[in-house]
């Protein structure tokens, strides 16, 4: 116990002395998760919509896959991306081995499965409503995607934080393609992982309230949303 | 709006649930279609809307085909109608606002209607808050905002209190008097079919049975199936 309230009020005194490595280690956590969230955003949106609206064949097996996807672990993203991208990798040439944009991409694979998904839920269920009312109303088809987009907006916002949050707690795959190098491409996850091991409690919690803060954040935000639907 | 429909059927796996060899609704007319449930009644109603393919026939809207243009002069009404996650104002609005319409136009037309149709006060109610009845005439409102050359109805003023009820088919009579509407409506509710109609067609197993005057067919049926399902006996 006694650990944990110095722990907290170091904690304190390192946020508020402003210390460098502290505050570089979390804007380049929200710079990767913010950055990977609004890509999977825009592939995942167009992907989720048209997963709800329209018939194929092999939907079934590309929907089970989604959800399977879905609860990918972050290693297994973490080690598929790090094969890829890894000197002797097929896109080894591109240098990408341990820097932020690995790190983007690795939280792609993992986080554009989920909005997909969330996405595709709300599109089944009120995809044909919406296609079937824009028709009597006269929309257009251009119309009728705004309008779905218009009612789909929770379903969407609620997708896209969720993706994030597990993009920004995530420390696998980070962990494997980043590295944890200091000043280069040390996370928050990834710092508090190696602080633990390091015994360095205060710093380790320090990051730990600021991961909080902004989930609380994240959280009111959605909730504030929701509320007000 | 005149549709003419011939040799029309509409086949699910291989079963034959709308079969119509000649159906014309004139320009202007209100039709009631009654029979039971399973007769293909909203399965026609949805091909007439464009939102079903039908397998085999033809149906002509004042002698075109259903196009993008024809689209824009229809709409329809569902028994559970989709309301938009938004208020009744904007509902009521939609059909006005994808037109591209003025501003003042919109807000006129709007404030129009809702009073008409007794929906002042929800005006800027989240749809979602409405009861059965308020939602059916917020979907009616915004169908008939647009003045359209045909109206569709479904059901719907199905599990809604009779002054909602009132309310809607006085302003179906109004849109049909004033503006010309062809209304072609599926109704359970035989008093409503005439009180509302001026004409009656019977759909039973897929076919129209019997179609006429709406009195001579309540009163005064020729087909057999058409008079069991009046006097609610058994039709099997």
């Amino acid at each position: 116990m006694r650990e944990i309230v110095l722990g907290v009020k170091g904690a304190i005194e390192l946020l508020l002395s402003f210390d460098q490595e502290i505050y570089q280690i979390i804007f380049l956590s929200l710079y990767v998760s913010l950055t990977s969230t609004f890509l999977s955003t825009l592939l995942a949106i167009p992907a989720g919509i048209f997963l709800g609206l329209f018939h194929f064949r092999g939907k079934g097996i590309v929907v089970r896959l989604l959800y399977t996807m879905m609860s990918l672990p972050p290693v297994i993203a973490g080690l598929v991306v790090f094969l890829f991208i890894s000197r002797k990798g097929p896109l080894g040439f591109l240098g990408l081995s341990f820097t932020p944009t690995a790190m983007i991409i690795a939280q792609i694979c993992l986080i554009t499965p989920i909005i997909t998904g969330l996405v595709y839920n709300g599109t089944k269920d009120k995809g044909q409503h919406v296609k079937m009312l824009g028709k009597t109303l006269g929309a257009n088809r251009f119309q009728t995607l705004i309008l779905l987009i218009c009612e789909l907006r929770l379903n969407i916002f609620t997708a896209v934080i969720t993706g994030y949050g597990r993009a920004v707690s995530e420390v696998g795959a980070v962990m494997i393609v980043g590295g944890n190098i200091k000043g280069r491409t040390r996370v928050m996850t990834t710092a508090i992982a190696m602080l633990q091991n390091m015994g360095d409690y205060s710093k380790a919690i320090a990051i730990g309230i600021v991961l909080l803060f902004l989930s609380f954040i994240i959280n009111g935000v959605l909730y504030h949303f929701q509320q007000g639907e | 709006m005149e549709i003419r429909i011939q040799n029309l059927n509409k086949e699910y796996e291989g079963h034959r649930v709308v079969d119509i060899d000649s159906l014309t609704v004139r320009q202007g007319e209100l039709l009631g279609i009654i029979g039971p449930n399973g007769a293909g009644k909203s399965t026609l109603l949805r091909m007439i809307g464009g939102l079903e393919t039908p397998t085999q026939g033809e149906i002509s809207y004042n002698g075109k085909a259903y196009c993008s243009e024809i689209s824009q002069k229809m709409t329809m009404v569902f028994q559970k109608p989709y309301l938009l996650r938004t208020t009744v104002f904007q509902n009521v609005a939609y059909p006005l606002k994808i037109r591209k319409k003025n501003k003042k136009f919109i807000q006129e037309e709007v404030h129009r209607i809702l009073d008409e149709m007794g929906l002042t006060a929800q005006k800027y109610q989240k749809s979602w808050t409405l009861s059965g009845g308020e939602a059916q005439k917020v979907a009616l409102a915004r169908a008939l905002i647009l003045k359209p050359s045909l109206l569709i109805l479904d059901e719907p003023t199905a599990n809604i209190d009779p002054s909602s009820i009132a309310v809607m088919e006085k302003m179906i009579k109004k849109i049909n008097e004033e503006e010309g509407t062809t209304v072609i409506i599926v109704t359970h509710n035989l008093q409503q079919a005439r009180r509302l109609c001026k004409e009656i067609a019977f759909m039973y197993r897929g076919k129209i049975k019997e179609k006429g005057d709406a009195r001579r067919i309540l009163y005064h049926a020729q087909e057999p199936e058409t008079s069991a399902f009046i006097q609610g006996e058994l039709l099997i």
